[in-house]
């Protein structure tokens, strides 16, 4: 038999080629009449959102009323995770870095990173390092110095 | 290579055809068809059946006549919200008038960093599937049609530049890998594309728009039987036998030359649709009626989208485009390999070539009476070292060797490639390398 073929699918390089911001929609909730709406109601009728949305263009905003709640902001991410956050009581910059804390997420749940991940080489655990496995049998070998100015082999 | 000017071709090809150009399309207005057909785009007019059934009315086509109202001017006519709804309710997929009204589709448009001269419309088209509006010009069908061709080339010659040595069966893999329509699909979810619960003219255009085939285990009017367990109607009827079904031996030649780029055979060709117009028509209303698949939808969007940057931003956009979302992906194509007899293979190929023909050696070794002994051995041709490979029998390292030196002569890759579709008119074409092909067995 001639040589055959497995069919697989390539995977994603985010960033490599185009880069896809994983945030695809945020949602801001209001209320018109608590108290705790007031930074929120700030924030929506200041010009840091047109900014905002001019400097994030490929983020879809929406904002809509939710009477007699808290503020909240909704963001939505393109693995199909949601993450909110109720902004009640702050002011409208700190709802600024609220936002652009959900804008840069990547909508994974916040997790550990254990000590052993944190260096990882391409393709992820269990592949072979981009240098190869290091083999005993071949190359030069490293000679051991007797301490005598000369290395044996 | 002669620069061809698309701008002038995309007027052309994106407003509606007020005369029949062709065979297909001649029939396409012949044949009886709903008057959601005949919707008019924008102020020019489709022509309605009378006016084609005899040369002589030609004339009459072409002589000024008083416009019919079109949809976009009863929406703007239509101050009644109510009134706009049921405008929006009776099409079946949004009007290009919609298309800026859509926050979802100007953020996409960012998000993919489309050229600017792609109108907002022309994307919220390449979202609409033949199974949710069957009118060729409010679809996808002909985007689609153009961008796989695109994908296609783009795609082929970048692996056969890259690997020049590539035997077929792999190269359609890797073709399936890049642009397979399970590839086509998670890009389309990795854009943040969301598909529409059921399509319409009062959808938001940012969604992709299908009609989705019935689930395998939905019930059968309420009863206990499963759709899946019904016996099957042949999924295209009229159809000629394939090639495996009349008997046929399908090699690897004759998949190169009559199957579609990842070496499946293909049901109908565009010859047939040619020669037998109705069956263009009768197949798009099969999918009409019974709804495609997710899998189908997105693999059609993607492949429109290519082909609407073509037109509309030239052929420079549409591969930078292509290399930025498709080629940029990451794909090992060393794992592609499936190899039945490697020795075998190898001492093939080196017969073909000319090299002496192979023999396996011990390099190293440790452990041979222990639990976990390791042999390294290597592949030798004369005093030319062709492989090596390791592993717990002699067996196994010389097949790892066979196979590691399988490799190495089929996924050789020149240090610096052009592709033919991006030779320039100025620099002088440097030929790649063509190579023989992969060993006859």
């Amino acid at each position: 038999m001639p040589v055959k073929a497995l069919r697989t699918t390539s995977t994603a390089r985010n960033g490599l080629g185009a880069f896809i911001l994983q945030c695809k929609r945020l949602d801001f909730h209001y209320c018109d009449h608590w108290g705790s709406s007031r930074g929120m109601n700030s924030f929506l009728t200041s010009p840091l959102l047109p900014h905002l949305s001019l400097t994030n263009p490929s983020i879809h905003i929406s904002i809509s009323p939710r009477p007699s709640h808290h503020p909240i902001i909704r963001a939505s991410y393109i693995n199909g995770r949601e993450k909110v956050i109720c902004v009640r009581n702050l002011q409208k910059e700190q709802i600024l870095k609220k936002v652009e804390l959900l804008r840069d997420a990547g909508g994974e749940k916040v997790r550990r990173v254990k000590g052993g991940r944190v260096v990882d080489s391409f393709g992820g655990i269990g592949r072979e390092g981009v240098r190869g496995v290091w083999s005993p049998y071949h190359g030069e070998g490293r000679g051991v110095d007797w301490g005598r100015g000369k290395v044996e082999r | 290579m002669k620069a061809l000017r698309l701008l002038r071709w995309s007027g052309a090809v994106l407003s509606p055809r007020t005369r029949p150009c062709c065979f297909i399309h001649q029939n396409q207005y012949r044949t009886p068809l709903p008057f959601k057909m005949l919707r008019p785009q924008s102020t020019a007019v489709a022509p309605s059946e009378e006016h084609l059934e005899t040369e002589d009315n030609l004339q009459e086509l072409l002589d000024p006549r008083p416009p019919e109202p079109t949809i976009e001017d009863l929406l703007r006519k239509s101050s009644d919200r109510g009134r706009t709804e049921s405008i929006l309710r009776s099409l079946p997929s949004p009007p290009p008038s919609q298309a800026h009204k859509s926050a979802r589709l100007s953020a996409l448009h960012a998000r993919l960093m489309l050229p600017p001269r792609l109108p907002l419309e022309s994307l919220a088209r390449c979202l609409v599937d033949p199974s949710a509006d069957i009118n060729p010009h409010f679809n996808n069908s002909s985007f689609s049609l153009l961008g796989s061709d695109l994908l296609g080339l783009y795609t082929s010659e970048a692996i056969l530049c890259r690997y020049p040595r590539l035997p077929t069966e792999v190269m359609f893999a890797a073709m399936y890998g890049y642009c397979g329509p399970k590839t086509l699909t998670s890009i389309t979810r990795e854009w943040g594309v969301e598909i529409a619960a059921a399509p319409g003219g009062e959808v938001d255009p940012g969604f992709l728009q299908c009609k989705r085939v019935e689930a395998g285990n939905a019930s059968v009017d309420g009863t206990g039987t499963q759709v899946k367990e019904l016996p099957k109607i042949a999924d295209t009827p009229n159809q000629k036998p394939t090639l495996g079904e009349r008997g046929w031996r399908r090699g690897v030649s004759s998949r190169t030359v009559k199957d579609d780029y990842f070496g499946d055979e293909i049901k109908r060709t565009e010859l047939d649709y040619a020669e037998r117009p109705e069956l263009y028509l009768e197949d798009q209303q099969r999918k009409f009626e019974k709804g495609v698949t997710v899998e189908d939808a997105s693999s059609n969007f993607v492949r429109a989208l290519i082909g609407a940057i073509h037109l509309h931003a030239g052929k420079k956009a549409a591969y930078n485009f292509f290399k930025a979302h498709i080629l940029s992906r990451h794909l090992d194509v060393s794992s592609l390999f499936e190899f039945r007899q490697p020795t075998r293979d190898l001492s093939r190929l080196c017969a073909r070539e000319g090299f002496e023909s192979p023999v396996a050696r011990i390099l190293s070794e440790t452990g041979r009476k222990s639990r976990t002994p390791v042999f390294v051995v290597g592949v030798f041709a004369g005093k030319d070292k062709l492989g090596e490979g390791s592993g717990s029998s002699l067996d196994e390292a010389r097949i790892r060797a066979a196979i590691g030196a399988l490799k190495g002569w089929y996924l050789y890759s020149p240090l610096e490639v052009r592709v033919p579709s991006q030779a320039e008119k100025g620099k002088e074409w440097e030929p790649v390398l063509v190579d023989g092909g992969e060993v006859v067995v």
